[in-house]
């Protein structure tokens, strides 16, 4: 009876369109919470492929090249810039800083590395710090070449712009020399968080480990963890909002249909078919509302004052989540189907 | 095709706990080609009869043989195979689904046996054509007459051209216009070898029949002098679901009053002593007893027809019996 349950839902055609504008929307905000959690990953994934290294060396024990990292003085460069499989090897430092230019105080991941690299990102406009009072700083920020910044009692000039370079939740990157961190971060000591390699080191100087970039991504993320879960959680629960809200459609149409389902039973026609109307319906809403869902999420993303990026698995899971999640909402409609009394049929108006 | 055959049919429900049976030992026969009318009043078990014939409700015992066949012996797949393709009906309010149009509406059951969607399509075109409504095809029942609507239900009965068909009130929400032209419908229907069962309270649809059954037979109601009966104890006075016309005083002894309960059992209500009487409502409003009598003691009863017990009342007395107060001595 497919041809009988789409006819209803153009009867029903308002409802099926609030219960498709409101799963759609949901699913949107799904879509936009998980291109949020996803936003981090892929930011710092940017940060760390802008870099040009291939692994980072660390104390052994440390958590990360980054934040996670124990800083370490850069005696063993040139040991290990010797090692075979080294290519090149740079001193590469970070910090959390806060700078401001004019009014306007914003708080950055700062990187300190060579001026050519390995380390230093390709510099869209003007060129790469030199010097340990040069900057080169994220588009983000909407600085310009040449302005001055400070940074606590340094003063910066900033002489290149990096492409869109962010972290921890859109938080704008800068990049200085790797002494020019060490003036603000260390107070001048020559202490680095790693050493950037490019190559493959057979060996490490002893004390020493290699951390591939995936590592380096990782502790990137560590800060925004917790907000990350929390977000899959809400994510997760909005997915059981969209289940309610195509559930209580199917199954208000259920029992307006109580009638109707006792006719076709009466009549002869199959309970699987009266099944399978159902569920049609309840597929269609979410489908129709994941393809809503799709484009109201490309007009949310930008709001955001965050990263968003939606993966492309996201757009090939939602309609199988769609599908699944119209069969889970329309479970107590079909069970309501199954118990209507053929019997019904015979009563009045 | 063949003929319908009932026999010794018991229906029980419960109702309040209690067990009811508005069918209790029906029998009859009807040869094919012949149209049969259920009568009688709301609740007699009219539509309880054809949700039985439709293979809808099983009944608790007796046989209902159609072609040859018992329908109550029939499960899953088989029965589901039979109200499709050898029953027909026409419901009470026309039950057409409000969502489909009129030729949709007659579509169901012959997608539901699987035909394509063309042919599907021709069938039912030839059959609203044929009861009249070949303009009306694209018409929602909501934007059709009652007769209209009912014309399309008769359309989707006879869609797979069942030889048994039921109709439950056909005439019930119909203007005497309407009526009519249902009423031609469905006499037609009862050609060649098919059976056509009507339920209805209208008596007027009488003169159609080949044959009335009237389920609630009217009891002799003549005014006799009382009738006075001795029974021993545990002798049964009258059974549940029985159809009387006396009313009982309880001269001597004591009679227990039971009803049976849905479970199996019975359900003692009351026990009547001497001046205390039973069996009125029964009685009064040509319902079937609504529970057994049975002699709790050697006892003895005077039975009144209702025109005795009026009499015996008197001029308000009925409004006091309804009521169950005490009788007057005498």
């Amino acid at each position: 009876m497919l041809f009988a349950a789409l006819r209803d839902m153009r009867w029903r055609m308002r409802r099926l369109v609030i219960a498709v504008v409101s799963t759609g929307l949901i699913f949107a905000m799904t879509l936009v919470l998980t291109g949020l959690a996803n936003g981090f990953r892929v930011e710092a994934q940017r940060t760390v492929d802008s870099l040009g290294v291939d692994a980072f060396v660390v104390k052994a024990g440390a958590a990360g090249p980054f934040l996670g990292a124990t800083p370490f003085a850069e005696v063993d460069l040139a040991r290990l810039a010797a090692e075979p499989g080294v290519v090149a090897a740079a001193p590469l430092a970070t910090a959390q800083l806060t700078i401001k230019e004019g009014t306007s105080t914003r708080n950055t991941t700062a990187f300190g590395a060579p001026e050519h690299g390995p380390g230093m990102p390709r510099v869209k406009q003007g060129r790469a710090p030199s010097t340990p009072d040069e900057v080169a700083v994220s588009s983000t920020l909407d600085w310009h070449v040449g302005n001055d910044i400070q940074a606590g009692a340094h003063a910066l000039r900033i002489v290149g712009i990096v492409p869109n370079s962010t972290a921890l939740a859109k938080r704008p990157n800068i990049f200085l020399t790797t002494e020019g961190l060490q003036q603000l971060a260390y107070n001048g000591q020559p202490l680095v968080t790693s050493i950037g390699v490019v190559g493959a080191p057979r060996q490490l100087p002893s004390g020493y480990q290699a951390l591939d970039r995936a590592a380096g991504v990782n502790d990137l993320l560590s800060p925004v963890k917790s907000p990350a879960g929390a977000i899959t959680i809400m994510a997760t629960l909005l997915w059981i909002v969209a289940v309610l809200i195509v559930g209580s459609l199917v199954y208000l149409s259920a029992l307006e249909r109580l009638r109707d389902f006792a006719v076709f039973k009466a009549i002869g026609v199959p309970t699987r078919s009266i099944l399978a109307g159902l569920a049609l319906q309840a597929v269609v809403v979410a489908l129709l509302a994941a393809v809503l869902g799709v484009i109201l999420a490309q007009l949310l993303a930008p709001l955001f004052p965050m990263t968003v990026v939606m993966p492309a698995s996201a757009y090939l899971a939602l309609p199988l989540v769609a599908i699944l999640v119209g069969l889970l909402a329309s479970l107590a409609g079909l069970r309501r189907a199954v118990t209507v009394d053929p019997a019904l049929a015979f009563g009045g108006p | 095709m063949g003929d319908l055959s009932i026999a010794d049919l018991v229906v029980e429900y419960s109702s309040g706990g209690y067990a009811v049976r508005p069918i209790n030992g029906l029998s009859l026969d009807v040869p094919a080609g012949s149209l049969m009318i259920l009568l009688g009043p709301s609740g007699c078990g009219k539509t309880t009869l054809l949700s039985c014939l439709g293979g809808i409700l099983r009944p608790k015992s007796g046989s209902i043989t159609f072609d040859g066949v018992d329908i109550t012996a029939l499960e899953g797949g088989v029965l589901a195979k039979y109200r499709r393709d050898q029953v027909g009906i026409v419901f009470q309010a026309f039950n057409l689904v409000p969502s489909l149009t009129a030729l949709e509406n007659v579509m169901v059951p012959l997608r539901a046996a699987g035909m394509s969607r063309s042919a599907t399509r021709q069938r039912a075109e030839e059959l609203l054509t044929q009861v009249g409504l070949a303009d009306r095809l694209k018409h929602r029942p909501g934007d059709l007459s009652g007769g209209q609507q009912q014309r399309v239900a008769v359309a989707r009965a006879i869609a797979l051209d069942p030889p048994l068909i039921l109709a439950d009130e056909p005439t019930a929400h119909l203007d005497f216009i309407q009526v009519e032209e249902v009423l031609r419908l469905i006499r037609s229907l009862a050609q060649g070898e098919r059976v056509v069962v009507v339920a209805t309270h209208d008596s007027r649809m009488l003169p159609l029949a080949d044959r009335v059954v009237d389920l609630v037979p009217a009891v002799a109601s003549t005014s006799r002098p009382p009738e006075t009966v001795h029974l021993k104890a545990g002798e049964v006075l009258f059974e549940q679901s029985t159809m009387g016309d006396l009313i009982y005083v309880v001269s001597e002894g004591e009679f227990e009053i039971v009803r049976e309960v849905a479970e199996g059992g019975e359900e003692l209500v009351k026990v009547a002593r001497p001046g205390d009487y039973f069996g009125e409502f029964g009685v009064l409003f040509n319902l079937p007893r609504s529970a057994t009598v049975r002699a709790r003691t050697d006892a003895k009863a005077v039975g009144y027809t209702a025109h005795a017990f009026r009499e015996r009342l008197g001029v308000k007395g009925l409004g006091d019996l309804i009521e169950r107060r005490e009788l007057p001595g005498g």
